[in-house]
């Protein structure tokens, strides 16, 4: 295991300077001057020449890129050109702020989709699974930006019951104490997660109960709640633990649409912005970021595929 | 080369919306500036917070004397009210200077308009100490350390046409410039940008060592700005920082969150006589429209702006106790013309016939009443109609060119081109003559170009492609392109007889939507030729002229003729200027007239009415 662990790790490393590179190569490629694009349609040419030689802008790409990966060796992911703030200053701002929205908000989603698809995987075709399904199918089909628009619109302006904006606060605990304000943007993610999670999981029990090993457990007179919910959840949960893998560098990304909608700034309106602007270190940065978590939730991903499934093992047990 | 300042007046152009906005008029258009259904008349109370909101805007810099690097012109807003500048811009919806909250009692131009002589007004620090004319020199001294590594540098303005600065005594300043200028361009173009630092506390070199004259010569200066510009990037120690405590606005820095969202609370020891009323200002940042209009509608802030695609709620927020207010904003709006676009592009746009007839068929009034509703300054020429005094006759009755399809087809039939309403026009009769379709203009050329224009605004996909359509009546084709406004400013590059690069300058007509002026809307570095604004390399000695005229004569005449001149000459082709609308608290006096000069507007002049 340590040997397997250590080698996806090297790999890791390798994938992650690769795509720093070409990330780099890519968006240094793009037309136009970042200088006149940070600085506007009105800047004199020393202006920009003192912001190009100010960010190393009038350097040679290979210096420009060399340096970068110096820097970043180094802990240094460089300062935002528009917001002229360290990137992981800005990182450090955004990122717990997802981690916490997305992450409270996909357990919650977890904790409710995971019992309603075994819920709908053994009443099938019932009439409490048709209904269920036409719910989840119609938060699943709905756009998230239509939905958060609509809670809004309904919660905070017609009713006035709940504030129509996220918790500014900037700390994790700012925003705990202030939850009134988290129950929109929270039930938007939710709920629109649910969906998706309590559909893979009917479909995964649906192929789990058809399995001729759970007749065995059966036959030597397990109950049938038991038979559920430690043999037939722990089974129909691997494909979820894939998804969950799969959505760590989704953080990177951040949920750009429910910080648009709910004035939340996080990691997606950061990147979204920084793209806009051409504000190349926090680009950079992002992609480097996203780079390290993608390869973070795939190795957990297998991790925990193989202690949830004994027959998965991996190098070191060949 | 001629600049624009922007300063200020970005800032101030910038409030409240993300999207562009600019200028609206009492005349051009059907709803008059500073008109709003229910204006709070009872008595003024003292206290209440007011939460203003702010879209987009994260400052990240208090010191006033920004870094070329800074480009945040939401920095202004929260450096203004702390600092204000020594010429204060706008008085309550006015284009003029505000005689309450400028620094100066009295300004004198001697010696033919080449020195100046200012009078401070007898006013103190928020600690007790006296505002005097070593604080103007003090900052002086910053500013000439710094260059152009200034964000407000002005190549050949102040301060490198500023021979000397004497301070004969503690509330008087002597500027002698190099040469003579129009005291109002000047006054209101480059002096107003100018703040007053406190010297007696800010004359330093660390956060531990002694304050002390180090600005008077050429190292120390440098050290000490050095010294303050590091201090003014630190977001952490906005509030904590005792540099930042010592002010002389009506405002103190009282919160400052990492999201941009800050507070301000009344300075106790200001001196002017608008004493704020409220007990907190509260700017409150916003990551989109969507989510500060929400905010809006919910009735949870003081005051907001109104994105122009909701303008159809208007009466609902009415209906929930807002006003709303049709925010002037000082700025010009137009389609910048290529006059080096390679393939015989620029020489078609060289032609004024040309321009002309696009300018004929842009249907501004329609613009005005369909797509902006009616809030929108109509764009007859360069110059806004909520400049009441500067605004010409010629202006104010609609421009040189009117909608006339008519006239567009006649002034391009009488160049020598065969119109094709629905198709393309072509050169039918190439040559320089009269008649003739004009230099460089080849014979079967065609009056097809692209309009690149910043994405993002859905009133400005509906004006581009009105225009489309309207152009096609003279056989005009345009392409619209359009782009995400950053990618837009660093690919459409700036291009002049000396420097056209096919890499930068190959586009044809680009629309960046507004173009903030400051007091003086002179038209210098946007229709000069050396202009760094001047984005198609536009180029006209008797518009040179006149725009040096506006800059260094006196005579009265001057801004008229070059505003004339500029109208009928098309350096751009003339577009609306759609207005910022506010909605506030009906119970909220003193917003209206607004002051569109002002970064957040003054609110120390607001107060809650019982």
């Amino acid at each position: 295991m340590i040997a397997y662990l250590i080698r996806r790790v090297g790999q890791a490393v390798v994938v992650v300077i690769g795509v720093m590179i070409l990330t780099f190569i890519l968006i240094h490629m793009e037309p136009g001057s970042v200088a006149r694009s940070i600085l506007g349609i009105r800047a004199t040419t020393s202006r920009v020449a003192i912001f190009n030689a100010t960010y190393g802008l009038d350097q040679p790409l290979y210096k420009q890129l060399w340096n970068y990966t110096d820097q970043v060796f180094h802990g240094n992911l460089g300062q935002s050109f528009y917001q002229q703030q360290q990137v992981s200053t800005l990182f450090a701002q955004a990122l717990p702020r997802d981690i916490f929205l997305l992450g409270t908000s996909t357990v919650l989603a977890l904790l409710i989709a995971l019992p309603l698809g075994v819920y709908q995987a053994v009443k099938r075709n019932g009439l409490a699974d048709n209904l269920l399904s036409g719910t989840t199918f119609t938060l699943y089909t709905m756009p998230t930006f239509f939905f958060a628009m609509l809670m809004v619109g309904l919660f905070a302006v017609q009713l006035h019951w709940l504030p129509p904006t996220a918790p500014q606060a900037t700390s994790v605990a700012g925003m705990l104490a202030d939850p009134r304000a988290l129950v929109l943007p929270e039930a938007t993610l939710t709920l629109t997660q649910i969906a998706g999670f309590s559909r893979y999981m009917r479909s995964s029990v649906i192929d789990t109960l058809a399995q001729d090993y759970l007749r065995v457990c059966r036959a030597k007179g397990l109950g049938e709640r038991l038979v559920l919910w430690r043999h037939v959840l722990r089974n129909s949960f691997l494909p979820i633990v894939t998804i969950l893998g799969l959505s760590i560098p989704g953080l990177v990304g951040g949920a750009i649409v429910v910080e648009d909608i709910f004035n939340y700034q996080g990691m997606g309106l950061l990147f979204y912005q920084a793209a806009l602007r051409h504000d190349f270190p926090i680009l950079l940065g992002a992609t480097l970021l996203g780079g390290v978590l993608t390869v973070i939730g795939n190795l957990a991903a297998d991790i925990a595929y193989g202690i949830l499934d004994p027959r998965v093992r991996y190098a070191a047990d060949k | 080369m001629r600049v624009i300042r922007t300063g200020a007046a970005v800032a101030a152009a910038l409030t409240l919306a993300a999207t562009a906005a600019a200028c609206s008029s009492s005349s051009g258009s059907s709803h008059s500036a500073g008109g709003s259904s229910t204006q709070a008349t009872g008595a003024p109370e003292s206290g209440g917070t007011v939460t203003m909101q702010w879209v987009g805007g994260y400052p990240n810099f208090i010191f006033p004397l920004m870094p070329a690097t800074n480009t945040d012109g939401y920095n202004g807003n929260l450096q203004l009210p702390l600092w204000p500048d020594l010429v204060y811009a706008g008085d309550r919806g006015q284009s003029v200077v505000n005689p309450d909250e400028s620094l100066y009692s009295a300004m004198t131009w001697t010696n033919n308009d080449q020195t100046i002589n200012i009078t401070l007004k007898p006013w103190k620090w928020s600690d007790g100490t006296a505002i005097t004319s070593r604080d103007f020199s003090f900052t002086y001294n910053l500013i000439k350390s710094l260059g152009q590594n200034w964000s407000g540098y002005l190549p050949g303005l102040f301060p490198d046409d500023v021979k000397s600065v004497q301070t004969p005594s503690t509330s008087t300043i002597v500027i002698n410039l190099t040469r003579s200028y129009n005291p109002t361009f000047y006054t209101d173009n480059v002096l107003y940008a100018i703040p007053l630092l406190p010297q007696h506390a800010w004359d330093k070199e660390s956060t531990t060592g002694a304050v002390g004259n180090y600005d008077q010569n050429a190292a120390g200066a440098k050290a000490v700005v050095n010294f303050l510009q590091k201090q003014g990037s630190d977001i952490a120690t906005f509030t904590t920082n005792p540099l930042w405590k010592v002010v002389d606005g009506p405002w103190h820095l009282s919160e400052f969150t990492s999201s941009g969202t800050y507070a301000l609370v009344p300075n106790k020891n200001y001196s002017g006589p608008d004493k704020p009323h409220l007990a907190e200002m509260v700017d409150a940042q916003y990551t989109t429209n969507d989510a500060a209009f929400n905010d809006l509608r919910a009735g949870d802030v003081t005051i907001g702006p109104i994105p122009g695609e909701d303008i159809s709620q208007i009466s609902y927020l009415k209906s929930e106790g807002y006003s709303v207010q049709d925010l002037t904003t000082a700025a010009e709006a137009g389609i910048y013309p290529n006059w080096f676009a390679p393939n015989g592009v620029g020489a078609l746009l060289k032609q004024l016939y040309v321009r002309q007839a696009i300018e004929d068929l842009i249907n501004r009034p329609q613009i005005v009443s369909q797509i902006y509703h009616g809030y929108a300054d109509p764009g007859n020429g360069p110059i806004s109609l909520n400049y009441t005094t500067l605004t010409t006759p010629l202006e104010k009755s609609g421009g040189p060119y009117p909608y006339s399809p008519s006239k567009a087809v006649a002034v391009l039939k009488a160049n020598g081109w065969k119109v094709t309403p629905g198709g393309v026009s072509t050169c039918t009769d190439p040559g320089t003559g009269s008649g003739q379709c004009g230099a460089g203009v080849a014979a079967g050329a065609k009056l097809a170009f692209t309009l690149a224009y910043s994405a993002g605004d859905p009133d400005t996909d509906e004006m581009e492609a009105a225009i489309q359509t309207w152009e096609e009546q003279a056989g005009i084709k345009l392409t619209l392109k359009s782009e995400p406004f950053n990618t837009l400013v660093g690919t459409v590059g700036l291009c002049d007889q000396q420097s056209h690069p096919t890499s930068t300058c190959s586009w044809q007509l680009v629309d960046f939507g507004y173009d903030p002026y400051s007091l003086y809307p002179s038209g210098a570095g946007l229709f000069n030729t050396d202009g760094s604004g001047n984005q198609g390399g536009y180029s006209n000695p008797q518009m040179d002229s006149l725009i040096n005229q506006t800059e260094y004569s006196s005579s009265p005449a001057a801004f008229t003729q070059y505003e004339d001149f500029a109208a009928a000459q098309l350096p751009q082709l003339w577009l609306p200027d759609p207005d910022v609308l506010l909605a506030y608290k009906s119970n909220l006096a003193g917003v209206e007239p607004a002051n569109s000069f002002s970064a957040d507007n003054d609110p120390e002049i607001w107060s809650f009415t019982k």
